[in-house]
């Protein structure tokens, strides 16, 4: 209760820094915006070549890349922008007014900023995939809708995981801004219909690093219908992989040494 | 002139030892970028499923596509080259550079050079293995690959990408934030430059369209005439707009420079 306290708190703070460069608002809504596009135009042109791809049409494939869109625009609006900033505070020596604070230290870090404009794309990907859930004809029960939102939380938790990982790195390694290409490029795993992987890559993604079950099982929960064993399993391996992370954190931590006089 | 490009090696020993400070964010920039070739493999073989064929392109042939992109990538993709212009521009640390006897195009030519050659070696490895371990899983076509025409062209992506970059940074004259710009054009570079679908996949009349902007010479254009896609006509015809297009960019860069030097104000030592 405390810590929702201080991150309310922390987002008010935010905010009103966000809110100070609204031109930078809409900026960053458009460049977000093209990325999306630039995704679903991929589709077209595979759509424009073939009618299906792993037993997944346009649309099932649209409401794929939506909900990946949307966790990580809810990602990028909430945990991203702190969380990318770590390497920094870490050669900067910035850590050390964190770390002075008593909460928790991998909460503060994450929810120290906040960037409104993925929220509107957020709501531009909701959009897109409600047209492809009419286009589909689907009505998706209550408990289906309530199940989706839950597993959009534990997506975050996996992309929180991998990235927190990754930025962990520059306890290690002086600059370590490679790493947000990193997170960059292995969340590409995540919009991949799982029907469409096999043997040892379908195995690490799904059991140790779960970027295929982020998108895919709450778009399955809407096309198909709730499947508990996926869902379980989702739950389970996001929950691990967030915890092993900060465990991860806090082992780098202990190397860090104050860049302050 | 003679004494610009004297300078020309140093600047570009100081640009590698600036490159290599940090080995270990090079060596993992280089290994994420391969990547991307792994999860191509794997969707792509799902799009095959059932079919030889995706519009002119067999499996095998839109993986050595991938594949020779990212060689692409790593020899013309400038690294940071865009937001260290921007930084030295709004922090007004060009004083020192302006002072010396060196053109700054001339001079940020250098230090992509050198950033270019230190990311191939970095690069070298990981890149190595995904090929390796992707022609053990597929029969890559490697062998077709045509270096007469695909080299001219990779030089001319390495000339078009610095150009547009300088001119894109160049904007931090006017600008405070120039990241949003230069993250708008990479994804129209992304998505227009064939970086993730080769644009010969697009219907007819979008492809004559797109490949008259400069972004389909950044990438598909290099990596088509390297795969050999290409036949005599269509390569001299894109490269003559290809480097149209490094020559126009490069003007335009040197307008806005000298436009921009009349704003800059800078303080202090």
């Amino acid at each position: 209760m405390k810590l929702l306290r201080l991150w309310l708190l922390q987002i008010r703070y935010a905010a009103t820094r966000e809110l100070m460069f609204r031109a930078s608002f809409f900026v960053w809504v458009a460049v977000e915006l093209a990325w999306f596009v630039l995704q679903l135009a991929f589709i077209g042109v595979i759509y424009h070549h073939v009618d299906q791809v792993a037993g997944w049409n346009r649309n099932q494939m649209i409401i794929l890349v939506a909900t990946n869109q949307l966790v990580i625009q809810i990602f990028t609006a909430f945990l991203m922008p702190g969380l990318s900033k770590l390497p920094e505070l870490v050669r900067t020596g910035k850590l050390d007014f964190v770390l002075l604070k008593p909460a928790p230290p991998a909460f503060l870090v994450s929810t120290s900023h906040l960037e409104i404009g993925p929220l509107a794309n957020g709501a531009i990907a909701t959009m897109v995939l409600a047209g492809a859930v009419h286009g589909l004809g689907l009505h998706p029960s209550a408990l289906e809708l309530l199940a989706y939102l839950g597993l959009i939380l534990a997506g975050l938790l996996v992309h929180y995981a991998v990235l927190m990982g990754l930025v962990s790195l520059t306890f290690w390694i002086i600059q370590a801004e490679s790493v947000l290409l990193g997170y960059y490029t292995i969340f590409h795993v995540a919009r991949i219909p799982r029907e469409a992987a096999a043997g040892w890559f379908r195995i690490v993604f799904t059991f140790a690093i779960p970027l295929l079950l982020v998108a895919n099982v709450p778009a399955s929960t809407l096309i198909r219908g709730l499947q508990p064993a996926a869902t379980l399993l989702f739950l389970l391996s996001s929950l691990l992989v967030a915890a092993f992370s900060t465990l991860f954190f806090l082992f780098g931590l202990r190397r860090y040494q104050s860049a302050s006089s | 002139m003679t004494a610009s490009l004297r300078a020309l090696p140093a600047v570009f020993s100081l640009g590698l030892q600036r490159q290599l400070a940090y080995r270990w964010n090079y060596f993992l920039r280089a290994s994420f970028s391969a990547l991307p070739l792994l999860v191509s493999w794997v969707f792509w073989g799902a799009v095959f499923q059932g079919r030889d064929l995706v519009g002119n392109y067999t499996f095998a042939g839109i993986l050595t596509y991938y594949a020779v992109m990212l060689v692409v990538e790593a020899v013309s993709q400038p690294s940071d080259d865009d937001f260290q212009i921007a930084t030295e521009i709004r922090e007004g640390m060009l004083n020192p550079i302006l002072l010396r006897p060196l053109p700054y195009g001339l001079y940020r030519a250098a230090l992509f050079a050198a950033g270019r050659c230190a990311y191939l070696v970095a690069a070298a490895i990981p890149v190595s293995l995904a090929l390796v371990l992707l022609s053990r899983a597929t029969d890559l076509e490697i062998g077709s690959l045509n270096l007469v025409h695909g080299l001219p062209a990779l030089l001319g992506s390495a000339l078009l990408q610095f150009s547009l970059t300088l001119c894109l940074s160049l904007c931090a004259f006017w600008l405070l934030e120039v990241s949003a710009l230069i993250f708008l054009v990479y994804a129209l570079e992304f998505l227009a430059g064939g970086h993730v679908f080769p644009l010969d996949l697009l219907p007819a009349p979008v492809f004559a369209v797109v490949r008259l902007l400069p972004f389909a010479y950044e990438y598909w254009f290099p990596t088509a005439a390297l795969c050999g896609h290409l036949n005599d006509a269509a390569w001299k015809a894109g490269l003559c707009l290809q480097y149209g297009w490094a020559f126009f960019f490069m003007v335009l860069a040197h307008f806005i420079w000298n436009a921009g030097l009349r704003r800059y104000t800078a303080a202090g030592g």
